[in-house]
Order: C-alpha cells, then sequence, then structure tokens
C-alpha cells in the first residue's frame, strides 16, 4: 500500500491535465462552430467546416503527400535502419562504439539546422525534386526512431537463438528474417509508429523543402492561417488528432500502452 | 532491550482477496522465528504487516508493550533485511549504515563511529568508502545487516534475505546472522521458502499456507512430528499411506488398507488418532524386506542414494517410495513387503477435503 | 564474410545516409560561416556586435530557460502524482500526457492562438466577468510564446519523470522507512538524488527542444519576438542572406551540442549507480 500523496499536490496534477487537454477540447469545439470565425463554446453545430476542408484542394493534396511521406520516409528508414540496428547489437566487438551515435545525430542537431542545411544541398546544390528531398529529409530525421527503438528490442533479445537455428540448418540470412525479425517484432512497430508520427507533424525540416505545389499538411496549415482565420483549420487539426488517435489504438492493440513510459 | 512480538488475529486484504486470515504469532524476546512457505503462503504479507508497509484489516501488532498496529513504518524502530538488499546506490557503504542514524539525530562524529564499528564487526572495514555498485552480492548482503543492526532495533525482520547469494555463501551468511542475532539477543522475524535455512538457524518455525499457520514448533518436533498432512508432505514425508483401524489385536491397533492387507501397530509405539488416518512416512521410515508383516508390494525403479538404495514400490495404495540396504540389492519386478519404522512414521488424522 | 565485414555491410546504408545528406550539407553550412572576405570569424563578430542578432539570443535563450524551469517544476509534480496513482488510473493519466505529445506543433500552437487572440476565448472570458472592457492583444508577446512552449514540453517531461520516478525501486523508500526516515526525509535523501539523472535528461530535451523550435515562435511570437529559429528561417527564405543564416544556424548548433555534451557529463558525474 502506498502512502498517500498530498491533496494539494492532487489537485496541482488535475489542474495540470486540465492545462493539457483544455486546448484540444478548444479546437474539437471551435471545429464544429456554424460561425465563419473561431469561436469557443461553438455557436450552432454544423459539420460544414469538416466539408471545407475537401473542398480545399491544397488540403487535400498535402493530406496525400503527408501519409505518403510519413509511411516512405519511414518504411525507407526501416530499410537502412534495421541492418545497422542489427549489426550495432550483434557486433558489438567488430564494430566502434561511437557508431550509434552517428545514428542519433539527427535529433542532435537542430532540426531546423538540418532543413536549411538540406535545402541548400539538396534542393538547391544538386536540383532534387521536391519530393525526393523531403522524402531524404524525412527518412533522415525518423532514422534515430527507428535505429534506436529496434536497437532497444535487438539488445534484450538472445541471439543465442539465431545460432541454435544456423546450427539446426537454417542460412544466416534467413534465420534473420525468420527467427530474429518475428522476436523484435514490437521493436519494430513502436519505431515505425514513432517515425511515421514525427514525420507527419514535422514542420521544421519540411518549411525548407517544400515548394511550388509540393507542400505537406502541416506546412499548408502553417500557410492557410497565415492568411484565413476561419474553423478549417481547427477541422483540419481535429482529423490530425483522430490520426493520433489511431495511432495510439493500434499502440494499445498491439503492444499495450506500457511501452509509452519506457 | 529485548522485547516479544505478538500478532493478534490479524488480517490483510490485496483489494477483495484475502491474504491473511485472523492469524496469531508470538515471538518471545530474544527468539528467532521463521515463517516459512511457498510463495503466496502470506508470510511476505505477515512481514510487511510488521514493518507497517501494509495496513491489517483486522487484529493488532504489538512490540513489547507498544501497539504498532497504526503507527507509520518510519516511526517503528524495526531493522529490516530486504531480500534485494535495497541498498542506497547513490552512497557509499558507510554512508548506507549511517542512514538510520542521521534520521535519529545522532551526530556526525557519533554516526561515523558507530557506523564504522558495524561495518567491521561484519568485515567490510577495507570497503567503507565504496558504493554498493562496485560489491560483491555477498557484501552487500552484509552492508544490509550493517544497517539494519546499527540502529540496534528490538526487533529485527529478514525477508528472504539469502535467497541472491549462492548456495556456499548462504550456509556461512545465515550462520553469520544466527551468531549476530544471539550475540545481541534481538528478537527476530525471518521469512524464507527454504526449508533447511529455516531449521537449521531458528528457535522455532512458522509452516504457513493460504495465509495460516499450519504449525507452529521447534524445527526438531516439525521434522519429525508434523500435525498435518500438509506439513508432512512439506517437510518430505513423501508417504502417505490411508489406513482404516478395523479391531485390536493385543496391544496391538489393526490396521486395513487399500486391497486389504492389514498391519498391526503396536500401541506402545503409535498412537492411532481416528479410526480414518494416514501412515506417512520418508522414504527411510519404510524397510524393504523380502518377507514378513508390512504393506505387500512389488518393486519397480531402483535408484543408488549413497546411503540405501530407493525403491519405487507399487502397493495397493499406489506408489510408494523405501529404502532398502545397500548389502541386499533387490531385483526389480521382485516381490518384498515394506515394514514401517515406528520411530520415522507418522499417523495424521484424515482430513475431510 | 567475415565478421567485421558483415557489421560494416549491415551499418553501411544508415551511416552513408546521416554522413551524405546530414553531415555533408551541416558542415558545409558551417563552413560557409567562415568564408567571409574580412577574415574567418567576420561573420560572427557581426553577429556578436548586432544589437538586434544579440536581443534574439538573448531572447531566445531567456523563453528555452522559463520552459525549462517550469517544465520541470510542473513536470516533476505531476509525475510524482502519475507514479503513484492506482495503476487503472495511470494508464488513463499517461495516455492523457501521450495524446498531446503525438498531436502536432502546429495543431497544439494553434489552439493557443484560438485562447489567446483579440477575438479569443480568453479576452472573451475577461470582458464577459468584466475585468477588461477592451479585448487586448496578448499574442505577439513573449508570454504567449512561453505558455504555448510549456504546453508543448510538460508531456515530454511528466512522461520522462514518470518513467525515472517508476524506475526508483519501491524496496528503497521502503528500506528509508523502516530505517526511520519520515517520508520528507525519504524524499530528500533518496528519491531526489536518484532522479537527478532523469531529471538533467528531461530538462536537456525541453531546452534543446524550446531553444530551435520554430513553428510555435512563428505563430505566436511572429516578428515581433523574433527567435533563433524564426530568425533562421528570415534570413534564409525572406532575405535570402545564407551566409547570416548559416552563422545563426552554428550558433544554434554550438549552443545546443554544448549544452547536451556538459549535462550529460554533468548527469554522468551526478548518477548515483556509477559510484
Amino acid at each position: 500500500m502506498k502512502q498517500r500523496t498530498h491533496p494539494l499536490l492532487i489537485a496541482f496534477a488535475v489542474l495540470v491535465f486540465f492545462f493539457l487537454l483544455g486546448p484540444l477540447v478548444i479546437i474539437i469545439g471551435a471545429s464544429l462552430s456554424d460561425t465563419s470565425y473561431l469561436t469557443f463554446p461553438p455557436q450552432g453545430l454544423s459539420l460544414r467546416w469538416y466539408e471545407n476542408v475537401f473542398e480545399i484542394s491544397a488540403f487535400k493534396r498535402t493530406m496525400v503527400i503527408s501519409f505518403l511521406l510519413a509511411v516512405g520516409g519511414t518504411a525507407l528508414s526501416m530499410l537502412i535502419g534495421i541492418p545497422a540496428a542489427y549489426a550495432l547489437a550483434r557486433y558489438r566487438v567488430e564494430l566502434p562504439r561511437f557508431l550509434g551515435n552517428i545514428y542519433v545525430l539527427p535529433i542532435l542537431i537542430p532540426e531546423i539546422v538540418l532543413g536549411f542545411s538540406l535545402m541548400k544541398s539538396l534542393a538547391t546544390g544538386l536540383g532534387l525534386p521536391i519530393i525526393a528531398a523531403l522524402l531524404i529529409g524525412h527518412a533522415l530525421l525518423v532514422l534515430p526512431y527507428c535505429v534506436r527503438v529496434v536497437g532497444a528490442s535487438l539488445n534484450s533479445f538472445d541471439f543465442s537463438i539465431e545460432e541454435a537455428a544456423v546450427s539446426l540448418g537454417c542460412p544466416r540470412w534467413k534465420a534473420f528474417f525468420i527467427v530474429v525479425l518475428p522476436n523484435v517484432r514490437a521493436g519494430i512497430i513502436a519505431g515505425f509508429i514513432l517515425a511515421f508520427i514525427t514525420s507527419l507533424n514535422d514542420v521544421s525540416v519540411s518549411i525548407f523543402l517544400t515548394g511550388p505545389g509540393v507542400s505537406t499538411l502541416p506546412i499548408q496549415l502553417l500557410a492557410h492561417m497565415e492568411q484565413f482565420f476561419d474553423p478549417t483549420i481547427a477541422s483540419v487539426s481535429v482529423l490530425l488528432m483522430g490520426v493520433t488517435v489511431a495511432v495510439m489504438a493500434i499502440v494499445e492493440r498491439t503492444l499495450g500502452l506500457t511501452f509509452l513510459t519506457k | 532491550m529485548t522485547v516479544s512480538l505478538s500478532l493478534e488475529n490479524v488480517s490483510a486484504h490485496y483489494g477483495s482477496t484475502k491474504v491473511l486470515d485472523d492469524l496469531s504469532l508470538h515471538v518471545a524476546e530474544g527468539e528467532l522465528v521463521s515463517l516459512l512457505g511457498s510463495s503466496g503462503c502470506g508470510k511476505t504479507t505477515t512481514l510487511r504487516l510488521v514493518a507497517g508497509f501494509l495496513e491489517p484489516s483486522g487484529g493488532k501488532i504489538r512490540l513489547g508493550d507498544r501497539d504498532l498496529t497504526r503507527l507509520p513504518a518510519h516511526a517503528r524502530n524495526i531493522g529490516l533485511v530486504f531480500q534485494t538488499y535495497a541498498l542506497f546506490p547513490h552512497l557509499t557503504v558507510r554512508e548506507n549504515v549511517a542512514f538510520g542514524l542521521k534520521q535519529r539525530g545522532v551526530s556526525r562524529a557519533e554516526q561515523r563511529r558507530r557506523a564504522g564499528d558495524i561495518i567491521d564487526r561484519v568485515g567490510l572495514g577495507h570497503l567503507a568508502e565504496r558504493h554498493p555498485a562496485n560489491l560483491s552480492g555477498g557484501q552487500r548482503q552484509r552492508v544490509a545487516l550493517a544497517r539494519a543492526l546499527v540502529i540496534e532495533p528490538p526487533l529485527l525482520m529478514f525477508d528472504e534475505p539469502l535467497s541472491n547469494l549462492d548456495a556456499k555463501l548462504r550456509v556461512d551468511m545465515r550462520v553469520e546472522i544466527r551468531r549476530l542475532q544471539q550475540a545481541n539477543g534481538t528478537t527476530a522475524l525471518y521469512v524464507t521458502h527454504d526449508q533447511e535455512e529455516a531449521f537449521s538457524i531458528s528457535d522455532r518455525v512458522a509452516i504457513m499456507n493460504a495465509g495460516q499457520i499450519m504449525q507452529l514448533d521447534t524445527p526438531e518436533v516439525l521434522y519429525s512430528r508434523p500435525a498435518n498432512a500438509f506439513v508432512a508432505d512439506f517437510v518430505g514425508f513423501e508417504n502417505m499411506i490411508p489406513m482404516r483401524a478395523i479391531s485390536e489385536a493385543g496391544d496391538a491397533v489393526r490396521a486395513e488398507m487399500v486391497g486389504g492387507a492389514t498391519l498391526d501397530l503396536p500401541k506402545s509405539q503409535f498412537t492411532v488418532p481416528a479410526q480414518d488416518f494416514i501412515l506417512a512416512t520418508r522414504p527411510e521410515g519404510l524397510e524393504v524386506t523380502a518377507g514378513g508383516a508390512g504393506i505387500p508390494a512389488t518393486l519397480g525403479l531402483r535408484t543408488y542414494l549413497g546411503r540405501a538404495y530407493q525403491y519405487h514400490c507399487e502397493t495397493a495404495a499406489g506408489t510408494v517410495k523405501a529404502n532398502g540396504p545397500l548389502t541386499q540389492p533387490f531385483a526389480a519386478d521382485s516381490a518384498a513387503v515394506l515394514v514401517p519404522r515406528a520411530e520415522q512414521c507418522c499417523l495424521l488424522p484424515q482430513e475431510s477435503a | 564474410m567475415p565478421p567485421r565485414l558483415r557489421a560494416w555491410a549491415l551499418s553501411a546504408p544508415a551511416l552513408l545516409l546521416v554522413l551524405l545528406f546530414l553531415g555533408l550539407p551541416v558542415l558545409s553550412t558551417l563552413a560557409t560561416t567562415f568564408g567571409d572576405p574580412a577574415g574567418p570569424l567576420a561573420q560572427y563578430a557581426t553577429f556578436f556586435e548586432s544589437r538586434f542578432r544579440m536581443t534574439v539570443l538573448w531572447r531566445t535563450m531567456e523563453v528555452a530557460i522559463i520552459t525549462t524551469s517550469v517544465s520541470l517544476v510542473v513536470g516533476f509534480a505531476t509525475a510524482w502524482v502519475v507514479a503513484r496513482a492506482p495503476s487503472r488510473l495511470k494508464s488513463l493519466l499517461i495516455i492523457a500526457a501521450v495524446f498531446p505529445l503525438l498531436t502536432g506543433v502546429v495543431v497544439r500552437s494553434f489552439a493557443w492562438l484560438v485562447i489567446l487572440g483579440k477575438n479569443g476565448i480568453l479576452n472573451n472570458f475577461l470582458m464577459g466577468i468584466g475585468a477588461i472592457s477592451e479585448p487586448f492583444s496578448m499574442l505577439y508577446t513573449q508570454g504567449a510564446v512561453i505558455i504555448a512552449m510549456i504546453y508543448l514540453f510538460v508531456p515530454l517531461m511528466i512522461l520522462t519523470l514518470v518513467g525515472v520516478l517508476e524506475g526508483i525501486p519501491q524496496d528503497l523508500t521502503d528500506a528509508a522507512a523502516s530505517l526511520g526516515a519520515k517520508p520528507a526525509a525519504a524524499f530528500r535523501q533518496v528519491v531526489l538524488p536518484m532522479a537527478v539523472p532523469g531529471l538533467i535528461v528531461g530538462s536537456v530535451l525541453v531546452f534543446t527542444g524550446s531553444f530551435t523550435s520554430y513553428a510555435t515562435p512563428q505563430l505566436l511570437g511572429g516578428e515581433r519576438q523574433m527567435m533563433m529559429g524564426t530568425f533562421l528561417y528570415q534570413r534564409a527564405m525572406v532575405t535570402f542572406d545564407w551566409v547570416g543564416a548559416s552563422t545563426i544556424a552554428a550558433v544554434m548548433v554550438a549552443v545546443t551540442l554544448t549544452t547536451v555534451i556538459v549535462m550529460s557529463k554533468v548527469a554522468r558525474r551526478l548518477n548515483p549507480v556509477a559510484g
């Protein structure tokens, strides 16, 4: 039986959670308002601002781009991040220790510096198409999550299981797919989700790499906000929160929520 | 300062599950009592109740003339050795040991002196400035012991203190614990699941099951005269043969077992507790012989134990284990008779299941 | 294939991605700052002599430090309650902290735009209760940026510190109590020293995050409350002064890397388990 927590402290924590969730509730309320300006509590209930989202082609287009970019960038990052994480965990003696730190550079270097530098080198310097530059930027941005989260799973993986498979006649490459990967599934799912969300919400890298015709949803939102201040933005925000809910539901179903505090 | 510990009709719940059922226990001044049982039997719960980490749902806990029941843990003045040792990783050995003195407002110089003394006594004088991370398991155990002893508590409690040590160290440490406890004359409550450990160092042992004490007695009595089938099974009476007293035959009671075989139990050696009873023995309590009065059996697998051969024997009451002499091994599948040795058998009342 | 070769082969794609697309571009950004004809450090001289640039740097520092301190206190108190809550409630509270964290920066900053704007909720409320007669703009002030930043980073702090507090074994606080430590003493002498490395990690995350943020100061601070991130963007994309922007980038990298390196040294020294 734990000792009781001071009631004042509990009251404070309750206030903090109001502070954390209140603004999100306000957005939901504002998105349902029938007025042409943002207000809370909503005056009159209507879904017309949700309809409006899908009438603005820029939102429709950037939604698709953002989704494809998040999936594509994460997949690319996983494709190269999983072998790297595997090598780090499996070949501790053969690889220098600082190697693990190189993969986390994308979160160590300020994102906005990364975005600016990528713009100069990739978009302007190499003349890469916008979408290619975005894909590389996002793959880079989420690489730390892929390597770290999958790596954490691999670190608790008992590699003698892999050796057992090989001793039973399974080729090494095949043992990786049928023995190692299934056992670090949780890490891969968790890494994928974190990376996906990071990419989907990114502003600082994307803002330098988007250009005419090709933009991401958060950048489009920023641009829209500078010109209009109507409930459409609230509606898009609620749709994005919906994505968060979906992601958390996936986490809950596949991993349980305890992994979030680790 | 030695006092006694008593638990009077203590009950405890986790949510709606009852984990301790009306438990009473008295530990006399200077006595070491062990709570012995498998996990989930309530032994650790009992200890945590006395320590003040749990609140009983009923009953009283007294230490000497103090009523501990509603006292917060930090005001109880009980020395506790944890299974995990629970050493403060950010403090040195000396600081760990001095921690309790510091809470008592003992002066810095006095803290240093008393902590130093006790660290020397547990043989860690040369390691006093180390952090726990740099100690071996046995050394950590000694620090935990020193930390509990230095506050000179009227009651010492041990929660499976040796379960994280290797076998040899376990034996050394339990001797040391017993030596220190006796030297100080401190009352002690010791929780373990290891029967040998409990029996070797305790004045008395309480064997627990499902939140109740099944039997509380000296190790000698528990070992040779278990009071019920649970305790008998726990202390290694592997054979439990159901019997029924059918008649008196002179100065013996004639008992019948499944299959119709009968056995005469001399009244001078056996006390039959009820008409339906159980003959409980260890394998060495049944002697395998070629013929005579006893339980007829067919011998099966034979294993070599060093001091004897052990046979898995088929009887009308099921498989039992019995020992036979080294000088005369029996062949597998041969018929034999199992003769109970009175001094190694117990007659227990048949429990209504 | 020998193991060493196999190890490098598996690592190569990820290494190449980082070195080619992060290492080279960032180094080239840093390199351009030293290429001034007036001397390698001329750009930095300009930066540190310019009143305006220094105002931006100090403002960013100030916002980051206030955000970090408030988040630390608020986050620690909340994490304490969360960590000690019964397990069902605890999962709910953790969900409540994770949800805003996974919701994007733009959405969360936008919420404060709605709350603090001239026709915003707070103004309407204050006028409604008669506290003010005229709506006044709370946007584009340092206070607005700081509130939104705290809002942004408190969940991160809570989650980090719940992990830290749960990592302190219950046995240790039990042991402290059994040795006579009152709850306050046990907190001060056992819990706090054990939590220090985690507190440092959380603070570094929040400090670097708020120091380098872009979207929040852009939306709530605007031109008037320029911070390093928005300043960098403005130099690069509005005035096309890439060398100037690179200098800002270099200062940002220097501040964040120094913070990370120094604080992780401090954390390692204070780590109780290292001994």
